[in-house]
């Protein structure tokens, strides 16, 4: 059997020959990226070999090898299948610094936590309640410490908070990458990743196990001891819940998308795993469908969505591009294939918000560039909110015309700052925006799918209730990403319709606000899963018109 | 070819990258009134802008908005001159048969290809949407066609892809089919690894896949 070498860790493996890189890496525990799951389409598994131990790989076609300079080649880890013994580098992932948002709004939130605590004097104990049970019974006065927590599942990031379940404060945040994105980095993948017991073991495993070393870091930050911390309420959209409680999700990722755990219960803290009182118990909000979550049932908690008066919509830009629709006390929710995109993926330069990333892009008056990198060194890719800055900029000052080409410079005047910006890269044209990092005639038309789907979900969900762009009142925008957005690149984008431009508001990450709201006020989870019983869920390939509706969209 | 018929045909195929419907219609009944082919026109004119307009596609000059109304132009001029085509002047056409696998009810992509190869002269039979193995084999038996087209967009659903495959072997009639698939998580190595015959990026690269396997296909037979 030959027998890898793993750098930098130093890990050597034994494989029967033929295995993939990918799969011998993760047997000996070894993590590479890879965001598609080994279906070869990402090209992110990348990994450097010599070029002498390149005769030790068979190398399928648009597997590599790719020239990396120096004697050193790099191939696709998913589909590289090792012959004979070998050396691997595993590059370095840059996802320093990543930008997570663990803020939102929040309406007003009275406070009866579902967990409460009754000191009894004559005989010292402490005895912790939920709802009405008993949950335990602890010796001397400790009904000042009473603490709960939310826990966002985001299918790229984790946010926990840890909350006062006396005052209703919160004490402490947490957030980290999602483990799961390592093995697959949508929510398609991992429902196939954990198409088996194993798979679904790991998927499970590594998201519970990631949430507790947050629970061990929100507890460090105050020091209060775990013991104390009753409640969790986990917030996500319903893959994500899924997984987390081990539930298999198979029938998520297939027509007609039944949804096998609706949630609104109660689990116990030690049958899922979650490291906090062992008595604790675990929340889960009712999802309102397979792909319009319980992160949306907790954004229409913490928007209050439901007693706005008039029309109001909320939107969750990002690869399942959810939305939200309330009018005059009735809900409508949907979702729409938005792909990747936003999240930096199939994007030339793409990469995630975190140091390095272009996060802002502007053309002042006088046509000069301005652009704006997370953490403020160099520019080393372009993030979601770049992209949409980038595109929306280029769109408005003509680089881009209305069809989503880049303009013909000989029949088109333009400012020399922008138009020497146009370059040609292997052929095809490009903007240029730092050495290295380049918009390409492909990922404008990435964008364009992207926006194009979400802004047929708006239009379809309007006309299916038959209400007018302009009659909407207010526009929500959610989503840890939504926060980086500026509001008059989604209108120039076309990802907004016009007639949205002065009602946009960005609400944050409202997933875990509701989840806030859910677990001080033990009133609001009835009252949810009413709400959710009442949301009317609209199929927008089901209704006539979507084809059209979207290559409408798909124009600037 | 006379030089009226030659600029006629020129002006189809230029009505069809222009995506202009009136001229396309308004050219095909001068086709009609010069008494010329009308099989022909539809051949070296409609189609041969469809493959100018799928070029056009692949250079990223054109996207599926334009794509689609060369489309709605390429129909216009269609409509006006199927009624007039001999039916001795029809070369037997290539049959598909096209879906979206069992799970799956995303079809614009689908779609899509399915017009690319209707343009191109292919006589393409749509099942649909969410369609299982079996109905792709029993139909592609049927209808004797060329070409089994899969679609998908879900990750989750592609391996139903590789069901139609087994499905054809198992009744010993893989040889008789060519299978070609395509759809967002769908790559080469993905069509290798099922045993598919090929993998197409996009709705014009699937019309160039389509004929070259019909091409070989001709040869060796």
């Amino acid at each position: 059997m030959p027998t890898i070498r793993f750098l930098p860790d130093d890990r050597s493996i034994f494989v029967p020959a033929g295995s993939t890189i990918l799969v011998a890496a993760r047997q000996g525990g070894v993590t590479i990226e890879a965001p598609c799951n080994g279906a070869g389409s990402c090209g992110k598994c990348r990994v450097l070999v010599t070029e002498r131990d390149l005769a030790s790989l068979r190398l399928p076609d648009g597997s590599g090898p790719f020239d990396a300079g120096e004697g050193i080649s790099a191939v696709l880890a998913c589909h590289a299948e090792v012959l004979g013994d070998l050396t691997v580098t595993v590059p370095e992932r840059k996802e320093a610094g990543l930008k997570i948002a663990s803020h939102g709004v929040r309406g007003d939130v009275t406070l009866r936590p579902y967990v409460v605590k009754r000191y009894d004097p004559d005989r010292h104990e402490t005895s912790i309640l939920a709802g009405d049970e008993l949950l335990a019974v602890e010796q001397g006065d400790i009904s000042a410490e009473c603490f709960g927590l939310v826990v966002d599942i985001g299918t790229t990031t984790l946010v926990a908070a840890l909350m006062d379940l006396e005052d209703g404060r919160e004490l402490a945040t947490a957030s980290a990458l999602n483990p799961q994105s390592l093995h697959a980095q949508d929510v398609l993948s991992r429902i196939r990743f954990a198409s088996t017991p194993d798979g679904l073991e790991e998927m499970r495993g590594s998201v519970v196990e990631e949430i507790n070393r947050l629970i061990a870091s929100v507890v460090a930050q105050v020091g209060v001891a775990r013991e104390r911390v009753y409640e969790a309420v986990l917030a996500g959209n319903t893959t994500m819940i899924h997984l987390a409680c081990g539930v298999d999700p198979a029938s998520l990722g297939k027509y007609p998308y039944t949804v096998e755990f609706t949630g609104g219960c109660h689990r116990s803290a030690a049958e899922t795993g979650v490291a906090i009182a062992p008595a604790g118990l675990v929340y889960l909000p009712p999802a309102i469908s397979a792909y319009v979550g319980a992160d949306i049932t907790a954004g229409i908690l913490a928007t209050q969505l439901h007693s706005e008066e008039g029309t109001t919509l909320l939107v969750d830009i990002g690869t399942n591009g959810e939305m939200a629709i309330v009018k005059d006390g009735r809900l409508w929710a949907t979702s729409t294939a938005a792909g990747p995109a936003f999240e930096g993926m199939n994007i030339a330069c793409g990469m995630r918000a975190g140091k390095g990333a272009i996060e802002r892009f502007h053309v002042r008056e006088n046509g000069e560039v301005e652009i704006g990198v997370i953490g403020g060194g160099e520019a080393t890719g372009i993030c979601g909110s770049g992209l949409i800055d980038i595109v929306a900029e280029l769109v408005r000052e003509g680089v881009i015309g209305p069809n989503g080409r880049f303009v013909n410079t000989e029949r088109v005047s333009l400012p020399s700052t922008l138009r020497e910006r146009l370059v040609t890269i292997s052929g095809k044209p490009a903007f240029h925006l730092a050495d290295d990092v380049h918009l390409s005639q492909q990922d404008i038309r990435q964008v364009q799918l992207a926006k194009g789907a979400i802004r047929a979900g708006i239009d379809l969900l309007l006309r299916h209730l038959g209400v007018e762009a302009g009659e909407v009142r207010s526009v929500l925008i959610a989503g840890s990403f939504g926060y980086h957005l500026r509001a008059e690149s989604l209108i120039s984008l076309g990802l907004l319709p016009s007639e949205f431009d002065g009602k946009i508001e960005f609400v944050g990450n409202t997933s875990k606000t509701g989840a806030e709201a859910i677990l001080l006020d033990r009133e609001c989870r009835p009252e949810m899963v009413r709400l959710v019983a009442g949301v009317e869920v609209v199929e927008l390939a089901a209704i006539e018109g979507f084809d059209k509706a979207f290559v409408a969209s798909l124009k600037f | 070819m006379s030089e009226v018929k030659e600029k006629l045909f020129k002006e189809l195929a230029a009505a069809v990258v222009d995506m202009d419907e009136d001229k396309a219609v308004a050219t095909a009944e001068a086709v009609v009134a010069a008494k010329i082919d009308a099989y022909e026109a539809i051949e070296k004119g409609l189609s041969a802008g469809m493959e100018r307009a799928g070029e056009l596609f692949d250079e990223e000059e054109y996207f599926i908005p334009e794509l689609l109304m060369c489309s709605d132009a390429m129909y216009a001029g269609m409509d006006v001159l199927k009624p007039h085509i001999r039916q001795d002047a029809v070369a037997e056409k290539r049959r598909v048969v096209i879906g979206v696998i069992e799970g799956d009810t995303h079809d614009i992509g689908k779609n899509l290809v399915k017009i690319m190869l209707e343009t191109s002269g292919f006589d393409v039979t749509d099942l649909g949407r969410d369609i299982p193995p079996a109905r792709f084999v029993d139909t592609a038996r049927e209808i004797d066609a060329d070409i089994i087209a899969l679609s998908t967009l879900m990750t989750t659903t592609m391996d139903g892809m590789g069901e139609v495959v087994r499905q054809l072997n198992a009744e010993g009639i893989r040889d008789s089919f060519k299978v070609i698939v395509g759809g967002g998580p769908i790559s080469q190595g993905f069509a290798d690894r099922i045993g598919a015959d090929g993998y197409a990026v996009n709705a014009a690269d699937a019309v160039r896949l389509a004929r070259r396997l019909t091409a070989a296909e001709a040869v060796a037979a």
